[in-house]
């Protein structure tokens, strides 16, 4: 990636030990000589393209090594590339490459498709041209909807990571890692992109099986290193199952509940314990060494990582640290996204945390709209916008609503015209139109009465939500 | 049972477990149920088990993926194609 280095790291790997395993997908395994192979025909496709140097081109991150290979031949030819998520909607992805320049849209399914992107002044205004120079991926953050950040991964910085992680989790080529997380997450830069480096193996997940437990169990056997969401480790204890062989368990996304404790424990005999706290724009900022057996309480996030500087203002957590984007391209957002304080760039992460007198840090909650839909960052105010955007909708409340497996889901209250049709299944798939798949809200109450309000007349959302959960669980 | 007594009933499912208390007067059978987000991915678990157990049809890993739930009429034409006992 993330950087030429790796791309490079990853080409002699195929050239010096070709019949190693990279990547097993669906039953199937690609060695690092098929992965170089392969490289180097997507090289030759780029070069089709006639593209100028430093172009930013657009690939959709299906989950599969192909995309994989291509994104290493775009690394290798110098281009930037935005990897928005694959289930992004058309109009949705349209518009991101118009905003990041893409020149084409590219998926390499099973061929290379390129489609070119017709420029638009008017919607990349206001977005910075990534700089090839800085950086060669652009992620989009998590839950983000119409309007998602575009940001640039430096390349220096996802260096600075792999030499941390490696050195931090003793990563060798021996290694087995499982890849829960899509692609398009920055959780990708360790348990793929990292683990490419160093020529070890890399288990990818298929997206559209990741809640099938036995599906996923199948692929741990020989897996010694795992990252994921709590929901993965909720599925990976179902069966009782016990994974020798894993020596590494990373949590991270989303905190992890009291109950899951004496199963991991028991599932992953020899395994260390970490829970990782991180976001796309700074990359992993915080560590905390976990022993399941006699945690108490709340797991902490634990303490800055090497390199990383923290600070509290008014409750909200500000990072820095040695992997950290420049900047999104939106550059309008970065005034108040960072801020320099004594010659270092500052992310306001807008979660609230406490120190404890031990130096250990604890979430406490977010500072803005944030909620997490099964482990993923969704902003219940640009759900919002989006659905109160359609013409039959007066105004619309999106409330989180607590849910044993997903963490949290959605629960649309929505007041629609009078003289309107709309029902619940219309606006959903206005929504899946303009939405990532986890921030379309799991129901949707249609009503013609007004919406319910405060003492000040701001939409009541408490009383909507605690009225749902009575419908609910009366 | 036949062809509409199948879409009778694994619409009255996903009604009943997805679109609780909801107007479904417009859910048609080409209706895209996973990209409008009525069936997420662990609803999809609970709809395959559910029609495992109904139909006593065994779906092999490749058509686990979701373009073969994607819509009522794609969940039928998939139950029809895979009952153990042939529907008349």
């Amino acid at each position: 990636m993330p950087s030429p280095c790796l791309a490079e790291a990853v080409a002699v790997h195929g050239h010096l030990r070709p019949h190693e395993t990279a990547l097993v997908s669906a039953d199937r395994t690609v060695s690092y000589g098929e992965l170089g192979e392969l490289t180097q025909t997507f090289r030759q496709s780029l070069l089709e393209l006639n593209l100028p140097a430093g172009s930013t081109i657009c690939v959709p991150a299906h989950k599969s090594p192909e995309t994989i290979a291509l994104l290493l031949a775009a690394f290798l030819e110098g281009l930037v590339v935005l990897a928005p998520s694959p289930d992004l909607g058309a109009a949705a992805l349209a518009r991101l490459a118009q905003q990041a320049r893409a020149t084409h849209v590219l998926t390499a399914i099973d061929a290379l498709t390129a489609d070119a992107v017709q420029a638009n002044e008017q919607e990349s205004a206001g977005f910075a041209a990534a700089d090839p120079a800085r950086t060669c991926l652009l992620l989009t953050t998590s839950g983000s909807t119409g309007t998602p950040k575009i940001v640039p991964i430096a390349a220096a910085g996802f260096d600075a990571f792999a030499a941390w992680a490696t050195q931090e989790f003793s990563l060798t080529d021996n290694e087995v890692a499982l890849s829960y997380a899509p692609l398009n997450f920055d959780l990708a830069l360790l348990d793929i992109w990292t683990f490419l480096q160093l020529g070890a193996q890399v288990v990818l997940v298929d997206q559209g099986r990741a809640t099938d437990a036995p599906y996923i169990e199948s692929l741990v056997t020989d897996v010694t290193f795992i990252q994921g969401v709590p929901m993965l480790y909720r599925l990976l204890t179902e069966a009782g199952t016990t994974f020798a062989p894993v020596r590494e368990v990373i949590f991270t996304g989303d905190s992890v509940p009291d109950s899951l404790l004496k199963p991991v424990h028991d599932a992953f005999p020899n395994a260390k314990f970490h829970n990782i706290f991180g976001c796309t724009e700074t990359n992993d900022s915080f560590i905390h060494e976990v022993d399941p057996a006699t945690v108490t309480g709340k797991m902490p996030i634990g303490r800055p990582i090497a390199g990383t500087d923290a600070l509290i203002r008014d409750g909200e957590l500000l990072v820095a640290t040695p992997f950290q984007t420049d900047g999104y391209l939106n550059t309008a957002l970065n005034t108040e996204a960072f801020e320099t304080i004594d010659g270092r760039t500052f992310y306001r992460t807008g979660d609230l945390v406490t120190r404890d007198d031990d130096g250990l840090y604890s979430l406490q909650g977010r500072a803005d709209w944030q909620v997490k839909v099964r482990g993923v960052r969704t902003n219940l105010q640009e759900v919002e916008r989006v659905i109160s955007a359609h013409p039959d909708v007066i105004e619309a409340v999106v409330v989180p609503l607590p849910d044993e497996q997903a963490g949290v889901r959605l629960h649309a209250h929505v007041s629609r015209r009078l003289s309107s049709a709309l029902t619940g299944l219309r606006l959903r798939t206005h929504a899946g139109q303009h939405l990532p798949r986890h921030a379309i809200p799991t129901s949707v109450h249609i009503t013609d009465d007004p919406m319910p309000r405060t003492s000040t007349g701001k939409p009541d959302r408490n009383l909507i939500k605690s009225n749902r959960l009575k419908e609910i669980h009366p | 049972m036949n062809s509409q007594d199948i879409a009778a009933e694994i619409r009255a499912y996903v009604v009943a477990e997805y679109l609780a208390g909801e107007d479904t007067s417009d859910l048609t059978g080409d209706y895209a149920l996973i990209d409008s987000g009525v069936i997420d991915s662990l609803g999809l678990i609970r709809l395959i088990s559910h029609l495992t157990e109904t139909y006593q049809v065994s779906f092999d890993d490749i058509e686990f993926g979701p373009d073969n739930f994607r819509s009522l009429d794609t969940i039928v034409a998939l139950i029809e194609t895979h009952s153990v006992t042939p529907v008349q």
